[in-house]
């Protein structure tokens, strides 16, 4: 029986007394979120708020560093209240995502990752909505409006990039540069870890189930609202 | 503390203590849209002169929706978000020099995380102006957070250089929004 159709774990407190390896992948949880946002604020985030062609969205772009800062902030105190070590709820302690790995270089870009990378995201604070661990699923509703925002953020500038031919080109080249990297997001087919989450309801989905969520929705996204090509990639990672 | 006497040090973030203590007790755009006064008008021209910028006319703008127009006009001076930024560069490396960056950037963190309660602000403004639009709460939340962290970097560099920075956060801190350099006028919401 998992510990989800148990009894959900209330507390940090009462994580205590949860088996050890139920304890062990909500750390790995946390520490992903943790590090992941704070990373991300880093090298997309604040990078674009020299990008960005007007105060406006200058402005607006330095709230959602914030925004996503403050997740990293929310994750990481949850982490230390659960007593991992502080150096591990940071890109300098555990190694972020590759995607992380590709500098930005230009506004359409960073439009494009918050078109894709925060839908993935959505997807997955989505699926901690309804986890077993009461601390990460209230956590996960906190920061799921200003998910849905950015999301929703990447899809209006993108929808008013592309009303131009120039706009329109940039815009493709940036996704045919950073979608392939997405399907990556959702983890491996068949994980261990996946399976082990699933089995406490600390996750509800597969991996192979998120990645293909995803791939439909950015599908509709890309080629149904803006119109644009999605590039093929393989769906397994 | 690198190369900065302990008192000096001890002043610096007692100075910065008080200020981001001061940060959620100001009427964060309680005068936005209201008539600017001589010394609203003064900051202003203090502003743009700190800057190094050639003097031009003080505007104010009548509502959150003409503040937003202001905000995404094509014709905005690039000079004076250059020019603040270059401070802001020079500020951070005085800051650096005098406490060390990991103390510099453990202070800017602090006033970083107080000042996300202004996105809470502008919609409380935006709300009594009778205007629902979360996009503009955060951009008015990310102008004055950005307001505070120039502001923050002002005081622990303890330069003359900071003095720019010091007349925009003072519209700020009377209630109004600094919207720059646009089209030749100096805005202020």
């Amino acid at each position: 029986m998992s510990v989800a159709a148990a009894a959900p774990i209330k507390s940090v407190d009462a994580l205590k007394a949860a088996p050890e390896d139920y304890q062990l992948a909500v750390r790995k949880i946390i520490r992903s979120h943790a590090v992941n946002e704070l990373y991300g604020a880093r090298v997309y985030d604040e990078p674009a708020i020299a990008l960005a062609p007007t105060p406006y969205l200058k402005w607006l772009t330095c709230r959602i560093a914030m925004e996503e800062y403050g997740h990293h902030v929310r994750f990481r105190q949850l982490g230390e209240q659960m007593g991992i070590p502080e150096a591990e709820l940071t890109p300098e302690g555990r190694k972020p995502l590759s995607i992380f790995e590709f500098p930005l270089k230009t506004w359409e870009e960073f439009c494009v990752v918050k078109l894709l990378a925060d839908l993935a995201e959505i997807i997955q604070v989505e699926d901690l909505m309804k986890c077993s661990f009461l601390p990460l699923r209230n956590l996960a509703k906190m920061t799921m409006p200003e998910e849905i925002f950015h999301s929703q953020f990447g899809k209006d500038t993108c929808t008013e990039l592309v009303k131009t031919a120039e706009g329109r080109k940039k815009v493709q080249a940036a996704i045919d540069h950073y979608f392939p990297m997405m399907p990556a997001f959702f983890g491996k087919k068949d994980s261990a870890n996946n399976a082990l989450y699933r089995k406490y309801g600390i996750k509800q989905r597969t991996n192979e189930d998120m990645r293909a969520d995803f791939l439909t929705r950015v599908r509709n996204l890309v080629e149904g609202h803006l119109k644009l090509k999605l590039p093929e990639v393989a769906e397994a990672a | 503390m690198s190369g900065t006497p302990r008192g000096e040090a001890d002043e610096a973030f007692a100075q910065l203590a008080a200020f981001i203590s001061e940060i959620p007790m100001l009427p964060w755009f309680a005068a936005a849209g209201a008539t600017l006064t001589p010394s609203a008008i003064a900051d202003a021209e203090s502003y743009v002169a700190a800057l190094g910028l050639a003097p031009c006319p003080v505007a104010p703008v009548a509502g959150w929706r003409a503040a937003a127009d202001i905000a995404q006009r094509p014709d905005w001076s690039r000079d004076w978000w250059h020019a603040e930024s270059a401070h802001e560069k020079a500020l951070h490396r005085r800051g650096a020099a005098r406490f060390g960056l990991a103390p510099l950037l453990a202070a800017l963190t602090d006033v970083t995380e107080t000042a996300a309660v202004l996105r809470d602000r502008a919609a409380d403004g935006l709300g009594r102006a009778g205007v629902d639009d979360e996009a503009l709460a955060k951009v008015a939340g990310g102008a004055a957070a950005q307001a505070c962290h120039q502001q923050a970097l002002a005081l622990l560099a303890g330069s003359d250089a900071g003095r720019a920075f010091g007349a925009k956060y003072a519209l700020f801190a009377a209630g109004h929004w600094p919207l720059g350099i646009v089209g030749g006028t100096c805005f202020v919401f």
